[in-house]
């Protein structure tokens, strides 16, 4: 238990971990949104993970040589995404939003083996890599202990999207509507808002939040087949714990589980995600909808 | 022809199989059989206790490599190896539905799922004991069930009696009472029935069944692979299940046998196809067919249905 004592490797540490968790939040604030607008717990999320991180391998490639093509990677990864999204969305979800969501999590499921068969298709089976940015390939020294450039970025840009959503809900015109939906989506029907159009873009938004996630994250892991039911798996612990459909919930839920993998790996190596699943139960049994979520109706 | 006749006529059929049928074809039917074992412990869950698990893969995985570490670890006899196989799926279904059967529908799905992927991740990277990703190679049978026909009688004879204790229990006062439960669980507990103590002993039974089935294709397969306790494996049962009827008893088996030989016909020629194939008939079907699977088979919808008679 020698790293108890030792300051700078827990301040390390904790940074790594609230890094993961950041890009946990990008992908299960995305899920709990879509949740909360269209009641669909889309388990092709993962999916839009993977497909951002793919995007990003093939984009960065297309101006190889160029310091800004990773940028604009960044960019347009993650809008391709949104689009897989939106075709998603108004093909084939719109129309079963009435059905047993029973048949709505049949289909989402389908979905992942679709997606993943078409990234295998498209991609190989082969793993693949993306190269951090010149710039950020390094590390930097805290309180003399190495720690990656590229996650300083990390760390930097997912709250700053943190902070753009927590503007875009709670001081726009839009994101009045979205909050206004998860309360009771047949009164914003019946006042005159197209709420079709606002389920396609709440999914379209949800899944660029997925698509960045996976593109942010494409540099620091291995981009492969099958990292879609990991950050599954992840996000929905991050959502189980925060609340589905809560905004803060999954911010509080993604940092949570961050921490808990980051000192988990370091205390207990073998068991941490064993960890997670005990931190998971504890909550389900004190509150089974989570710590800032409502009550199933 | 009434039903006891179909079942004769079926036991006569399954039984000469192998005087007619070659290897490859013995061993479809033994994989058949145990695919319909492993939906019919599902279904016990779905059809009967109206909960959907998303991820019992899990315990069939938890059966399929007891038995196969049992085997090539410890150097267990199969016949000791295999009833250790429910066992352990028990447990752990037992320690997971605990968790599980607090929660209704859409987040008894999930929670269900992510324990699955816990499974899958623990086999995974314990590479010391399960082998990670290369899984556990020639777990093989005794050489007395060696032959495709041997581990065919062996398998319908373990697949039958399972069959026939998940028929008991569907019609024992436990089953109806769970039948109480999925019809109106406010009602069942007005009228004295401890809700989560009988969803959790569906939960476990239907675990214990499928770790059985798990045992099973272990020794069919030769091998064991983290894969086993995957999500996509989870759907199998789901579909196979929706394919064949989830209202009837025999329906998962039927299903099985549909499922089983699409597969076979698609994966011979295209085998990468065959999740993009069986993602997009999930798709269509949903989306095509309001009344769902059942719909195109049986007729009745899903979860309309009588609720004094399976």
């Amino acid at each position: 238990m020698s790293w108890i004592t030792n300051g700078p490797l827990i301040t390390v540490q904790v940074m790594s971990g609230l890094s993961v968790g950041m890009l946990l939040f990008l992908v299960s604030v995305g899920m709990s949104l879509i949740f909360g607008v269209t009641r669909i717990v889309n388990l092709a999320h993962g999916c839009f993970y993977m497909v951002g991180a793919y995007l990003m391998v093939t984009l960065v490639e297309i101006f190889p040589d160029q310091p800004w093509a990773f940028w604009l990677a960044l960019l347009l990864a993650p809008l391709g995404v949104a689009i897989l999204g939106g075709v998603i969305e108004m093909g084939l979800l719109r129309l079963i939003y009435h059905r047993d969501p029973l048949m709505q999590l049949i289909l989402t499921f389908g979905l992942i083996l679709v997606i993943g068969t078409l990234v295998l298709l498209a991609w190989g089976p082969d793993n693949k890599s993306v190269s951090r940015p010149d710039a950020l390939a390094g590390s930097v020294k805290i309180f003399g202990q190495p720690f990656p450039s590229y996650y300083v970025l990390v760390l930097a840009l997912a709250p700053m999207v943190a902070v753009a959503l927590w503007l875009v809900f709670y001081r726009t015109r839009w994101g009045m509507l979205v909050r206004a939906a998860t309360v009771d989506r047949e009164m914003l029907g019946a006042l005159g808002v197209n709420v079709a159009a606002l389920y396609t873009q709440v999914f379209m938004f949800g899944s660029w939040l997925a698509g960045f996630g996976g593109a942010l994250a494409a540099p620091t892991v291995a981009v492969a087949l099958g990292m879609d039911g990991d950050v599954l798996t992840t996000a929905f612990v991050v959502v189980v714990i925060g609340g589905l459909g809560s905004f803060a919930g999954s911010f509080i839920g993604a940092l949570l589980v961050g921490l808990l993998q980051s000192f988990g790996i370091l205390v207990f190596p073998a068991i941490s995600i064993v960890l997670l699943f005990a931190l998971m139960a504890v909550v389900l049994i004190v509150r089974p909808w989570g710590l800032l979520g409502r009550p199933e109706p | 022809m009434a039903p006891a006749r179909w079942l004769g006529l079926l036991i006569v059929v399954l039984a000469v199989a192998p005087l007619v049928l070659p290897p490859f074809f013995l061993q479809l039917l033994t994989e058949i059989a145990i695919v319909g074992l492993f939906a019919t412990a599902f279904n016990l869950l779905m059809g009967f206790g109206g909960m959907v698990s998303f991820g019992h893969a899990a315990y069939f995985a938890l059966g399929a490599y007891t038995a196969a570490l049992l085997v090539k670890r410890a150097g267990v006899p199969l016949l000791l190896a295999l009833p250790a196989s429910p066992i352990v799926a028990a447990a752990g279904a037992l320690l997971f539905g605990f968790f599980i059967v607090r929660l209704s529908h859409t987040y008894f799905a999930m929670l269900s799922l992510a324990f699955a992927q816990i499974v899958f991740t623990v086999i995974f990277k314990w590479k010391a004991l399960t082998g990670g990703d290369d899984g556990l190679l020639d777990v093989w049978p005794p050489s007395m069930l060696k032959s495709p026909a041997a581990y065919y009688y062996f398998t319908l004879a373990i697949v039958g009696l399972s069959i026939l204790a998940l028929r008991a229990i569907v019609d024992s006062p436990f089953g109806y009472a769970l039948k109480a439960v999925r019809e109106n669980p406010r009602r069942a507990r007005y009228i004295g029935i401890d809700v989560r103590r009988h969803q959790l002993a569906a939960f476990v039974i239907s675990g214990a069944f499928s770790g059985v089935a798990g045992g099973l294709f272990a020794f069919y397969n030769g091998s064991v692979f983290p894969d086993f306790a995957y999500f996509t494996k989870s759907f199998e049962p789901l579909v196979v299940a929706l394919l064949g009827g989830v209202q009837s008893f025999f329906g998962p088996l039927a299903g099985a046998f549909g499922f089983k030989l699409l597969e076979w016909m698609i994966s011979r020629q295209w085998p990468v196809y065959w999740p993009l194939f069986l993602g997009t008939i999930v798709v269509l079907v949903i989306v095509l067919l309001p009344s769902g699977f059942v719909g195109l088979v049986g007729g009745r919808r899903w979860p309309a249905r009588p609720a004094s008679k399976a």
